[in-house]
């Protein structure tokens, strides 16, 4: 990589260059050695430009919302001054390697906004996987001075966690139901929302909100606070109409003043560099032995012996690590 | 009843001439999933309640009237429009000279989309695929010299249906007409508008409530006039097979219903005057069967609402043949699918039909080939003679067959809608949507391998086809109706109209009738655009939530070479430039019609594209920031409308503008092969017409990109 190559890139996110940062964010993602290895150099370059930004994951069950709420909040934020951008992981199909990405569809307004900017990404293609990313555009935004970044993630899976990790202020969009609110989503998921809102609190619907409302705040107690310094609320919105968009902004700056009075923001952050850093050793490690040619050739061996019942899950396990400990790590 | 007494024999002997091959071979599967046999008998007709019943009696399968074209043919009713009132004019008055029997109005883009034609957001839309109609004046132009009194007027309108059938009624009335004397039919089906076409303007909530006004309104003022044309054309040419046609559009007619009936008039009121529109394709005796299955699902439908008058449940259709059907390759072919599929409508028992001209693949018909199309339904009616019988297919064992599947595979649909909470709420969940897109990927899938001939397409093919004569809409359209907007607003009374339009602006917000608050407007020249303003402010303009569906194309299409060679292609592209190839796929300008581009979007994907996705309705500015922002290979325009030649080259401009030139741009959809030199050199670098397969063009698009970013 030429020092010419990394001012394009470095400079140009700085300047808020949209293609700029659009290309950067092509080159984090690619799964090409070269682009990865020009990729760190220009993260490198950025990290102190990074960290300004208040930033927010936002959840919640397929139907809850999501896309609109985002719409509607990034526009008010807009309004605001502020400069918003969006993150979205759309799933490849594990089949055909391909994606649909169609977040913007939902999204209009905020699509075409100047303030606003907003990129989809498919899950795969990449070797680290959605965490990685997704971390790295967020960086990639702060630097070119967005206000507020919002991480979108669908609400069933394994990827909150990642996001959560991820992001100062975790939100989780729930709809009124028949009762079973809870069910669809994780009880692990809510022990990571530092609020709860029940979205579609409009027309007809803001009875069932509002009993909604009530049984999450009870449900809510039984469960451990994200903070100590923090107890989870939990609200009610519309993205239809706009209520309650503004109070959530409210709540969440509140929650950012108090973290970063109690330096919590900082140690939070630190703390998600630490695990971050672990992810990614251990996702090396993962790919390095996958990779290894001695393994590719003993794996489907002992594959065999284990699955012809020839001998037991556990030695077959305890086969292959003696055979990580016997290897020296300088050989390739 | 028993087995024919020589079905045995039969299958033996049809297993000597197969060779061995099991008779069952013969099934053939069609794509409403129902098994058509070799061969059919009484058995089959067991259990099927209608069979030898009479026309113009209950459950109508036969026929709404009792005489058919024994009496009175159907009504042939060319839709047309063109960009300006004056020349729309001259046309309806050329062709009720020359044996059209009423007129059908085709509007603009804009006029659909409620802009005036000086709005930003439509530079590329007006006068495109219709007229544009801004004002009463423009109304009172189209119309100039044809007795309103006599002549029914069809006009394709459901988003700003309230100014558009306002100004028809005013423009009837400066002519002397009288509200009472009007016949004819305003499309107003705005449902179908949230499954199809999108050209609503408004929420689905709001929407419904213009549609009973308009059909309170009527029932009071203007007792001969259809106030609602149910529509499964749409469904049909967005990809739905006769069923799911037959479903949703009777559906949506049951949701009118509850709708007119919540708003306080009672089912006779209004349901004699609802009328429907089906589409009718290739398939023929499934068309015949449709018409047949839909009268008898409609009459046990309002039945339920306990009507006193048996007109209430009798469906009335109009018919168009497909546009889909339609190639834009060796095109004369097209008079010939036209024929037939004009001939099923008429055999199914059709009030009224168009039949498409047979260029409108590419473009608005010339008056050669409008006249070609008219002259097939005057053949059929005044040269073949099937005019003489009453529901001469009726006991068919085959077609009363067909008819009982298609009730009882239609009908389960509907229950299935039913217990969704009718077809509003069923639209929420995106049920409806989700089916035709996906019956749109499967028919795809077919063509593209050949299991579904299309002549000239995928069989057959020309080498070196001539381009043919195009229509070809003068960019001068919109100058000049922004010329007259400014006249119309120098010299009318702005302060009366203002006050109507606040008026209008608080009928939406607190009630009363919305259609009699926008005839007072349009009288003192409001334009379409201020009046659907007004109601804007307080209803909202509606925004359509797109989901996708994925993996029926490549599922439909099975495990082939071809695919798996494509989709090898996008794994070594990833594997060489690290991502897979990235295409946004997008619609500039106000046409709705969304299949194409869904269809393409599914399909691409299946094949290892990453597909992003654009809103409706982009300006090439959009569009750009779009393509820029999520830093894609190649973007995909659709265009089925002629915006074609104004908002490609922009979307060009705006690219290179901003530093992104390197994004390739391709076109599809109804582009005139007279059209592609002058978008090859704005810089388009492929373009596919209707008919191009989805292998041909992802192969294309492949290259394209191998050749930019692959090592050679």
């Amino acid at each position: 990589m030429t020092q010419k190559e990394l001012d394009y890139y470095v400079q140009g996110v700085t300047s808020q260059n949209r293609l700029v940062m659009a290309k950067t964010i092509t080159l984090i993602e690619s799964t090409l050695p070269a682009h990865q290895e020009t990729a760190r150099a220009v993260m490198d370059a950025l990290l102190p430009h990074t960290g300004k930004a208040v930033r927010l994951g936002i959840t919640g069950v397929p139907g809850a919302g999501k896309s609109t709420f985002i719409e509607s909040f990034g526009m008010m934020l807009t309004q605001k001054g502020l400069r918003v951008a969006v993150l979205a992981v759309d799933p490849s199909s594990p089949r055909t390697g391909g994606s649909i990405l169609a977040d913007k569809t939902r999204m209009e307004k905020l699509s075409v906004n100047e303030q606003a900017f907003i990129r989809p990404s498919p899950s795969s293609g990449t070797l680290g996987g959605v965490a990685r990313k997704t971390r790295e555009t967020m960086m990639i935004c702060e630097a070119a001075g967005y206000d507020v970044i919002m991480v979108e993630t669908v609400g069933v899976g394994q990827s909150e966690v990642a996001v959560a990790s991820m992001v100062d202020f975790f939100l989780v969009l729930m709809i009124a139901g028949a009762g079973d609110e809870l069910q669809g989503i994780k009880k692990g998921v809510l022990e990571l929302a530092d609020a709860i809102t029940v979205n579609k609190a409009d027309g007809d619907n803001i009875d069932r909100a509002k009993m909604a409302r009530q049984q999450y705040s009870t449900a809510m107690h039984l469960l451990s606070p994200p903070s100590p310094d923090w107890s989870t609320p939990v609200m009610m919105c519309s993205s239809l109409t706009g209520t309650g968009l503004a109070e959530i902004w409210d709540m969440v700056l509140k929650h950012r003043k108090i973290m970063e009075e109690k330096g919590e923001l900082e140690r939070k952050r630190h703390e998600q560099s630490r695990l971050w850093m672990w992810a990614l050793v251990k996702e090396g490690m993962e790919e390095w032995f996958y990779k290894n040619a001695q393994v590719v050739n003993l794996l489907p061996l002992i594959e065999k012996e284990v699955v012809g019942g020839r001998i037991t899950a556990t030695s077959g396990a305890a086969r292959i690590l003696s055979f990580l400990q016997n290897y020296s790590l300088t050989t390739t | 009843m028993a087995e024919h007494p020589q079905m045995k024999k039969w299958k033996e002997q049809a297993a000597k001439e197969l060779k061995g091959k099991p008779v069952e071979a013969l099934n053939w599967e069609s794509p409403e999933g129902i098994t058509v046999k070799p061969i059919y008998t009484a058995e089959d007709l067991e259990g099927l309640d209608f069979v030898n019943t009479l026309s113009g009696m209950a459950p109508y399968v036969r026929g709404p009237v009792g005489t058919m074209y024994t009496n009175h043919p159907w009504t042939i009713r060319q839709y047309a429009g063109f960009a300006t009132a004056t020349e729309s004019n001259a046309f309806y008055r050329r062709s009720l000279a020359a044996g059209n029997q009423g007129l059908s109005v085709a509007f603009d883009l804009a006029t659909h989309r409620g802009y005036d034609s000086d709005h930003p957001r439509v530079t590329g839309d007006v006068g495109k695929a219709g007229v544009a109609i801004d004002s009463v004046e423009d109304m009172k132009v189209l119309f100039d010299g044809i007795p309103l009194d006599r002549v029914t007027v069809s006009m394709t309108m459901n988003g700003a249906v309230l100014p558009i059938l306002a100004g028809y009624i005013v423009a009837a009335e400066e002519q002397g007409v009288k509200q009472e004397q009007l016949a004819g039919t305003i499309q107003n089906d705005i449902l179908k508008e949230f499954l199809t076409r999108n050209t609503y303007i408004y929420p689905p909530l709001p929407s419904m409530r213009i549609v009973s006004d308009i059909i309170a309104y009527c029932s009071k003022n203007m007792p001969r006039y259809n106030t609602i044309s149910i529509s499964g054309y749409h469904i049909m040419e967005a990809g739905a097979n006769s069923v799911l046609q037959t479903a949703f559009t009777l559906a949506d007619g049951k949701q009118y219903i509850r709708a007119a009936i919540d708003g306080g008039l009672s089912i006779d009121d209004f349901a004699p005057r609802l009328s429907f529109f089906f589409g009718i394709g290739m398939n023929f005796f499934m068309e015949i069967a449709m018409l047949r299955a839909a009268r008898y699902l409609w009459n046990k439908t309002v039945s339920e609402f306990n009507p006193k008058n048996p007109r209430s449940t009798i469906l009335r259709t109009h018919c168009q043949t497909s546009g889909w059907s339609l190639t834009e390759q060796d095109p004369y072919n097209n008079v010939i699918r036209t024929t037939l599929e004009a001939l099923a409508a008429a055999l199914g028992g059709t009030q009224s039909l168009h039949t498409n001209a047979l260029d409108e693949a590419t473009n608005l018909p010339t008056d050669f080939s409008a006249r070609i199309a008219r002259n097939t339904q005057i053949i059929i009616q005044e040269e073949s003679q099937v005019c003489h019988v009453v529901d001469p297919l009726g006991g068919s064992y085959f077609i009363e067959a067909l008819t009982g599947a298609i009730i009882r595979e239609a009908g389960k649909i509907m229950d299935e809608i039913e217990a969704l909470g009718g077809m509003a709420k069923a639209i929420e969940t995106g049920m409806p949507k989700l089916r035709i897109e996906e019956s749109a990927a499967r028919r795809q899938a077919r063509i593209d391998q050949g299991k579904d001939v299309i002549v000239g397409v995928n069989k057959y093919r020309v080498k070196d086809e001539a381009p043919g004569e195009v229509l070809e809409i003068p960019s001068t359209v919109r100058d000049e109706q922004i010329a007259k907007l400014k006249d119309i607003k120098s010299k009318r009374d702005s302060a009366a109209v203002k006050k109507s339009l606040e008026n209008i602006t608080k009928v939406a917000e607190k009630g009363g009738n919305l259609l009699e608050a926008t005839v007072q407007a349009m009288r003192l020249r409001a334009t379409v655009g201020e009046v659907s303003d007004a109601m804007e402010k307080v209803f909202g303009r509606y925004v359509a939530t797109s989901r996708m569906i994925s993996g029926v194309y490549s599922s439909e299409y099975g495990d082939s070479d071809v695919i798996k060679g494509l989709q090898k292609r996008t794994a070594t592209f990833l594997k060489e430039t690290g991502r897979r190839p990235r295409m946004l796929v997008t619609k500039m300008g106000q046409d709705g019609h969304d299949r194409g581009f869904k269809v393409v979007a599914t399909a691409f994907a299946d094949l290892g594209f990453d597909i992003d996705i654009s809103p409706m309705f982009q300006t090439p500015d959009e569009a750009a920031k779009m393509a820029l922002e999520n830093d894609v290979h190649i973007v995909g325009a659709s265009s089925l409308t002629a915006g074609h030649k104004t908002l490609v080259p922009e979307l060009i401009k705006k690219l290179r503008a901003s530093g992104a030139g390197e994004i390739l741009v391709i076109a599809g959809g109804v582009i005139p092969p007279t059209d592609y030199d002058f978008l090859y050199k704005a810089g388009v670098v492929g373009i596919f017409g209707p008919g191009t397969s989805i292998p041909d063009s992802a192969d294309k698009v492949l290259t394209l990109l191998e050749q930019k970013y692959l090592k050679k």
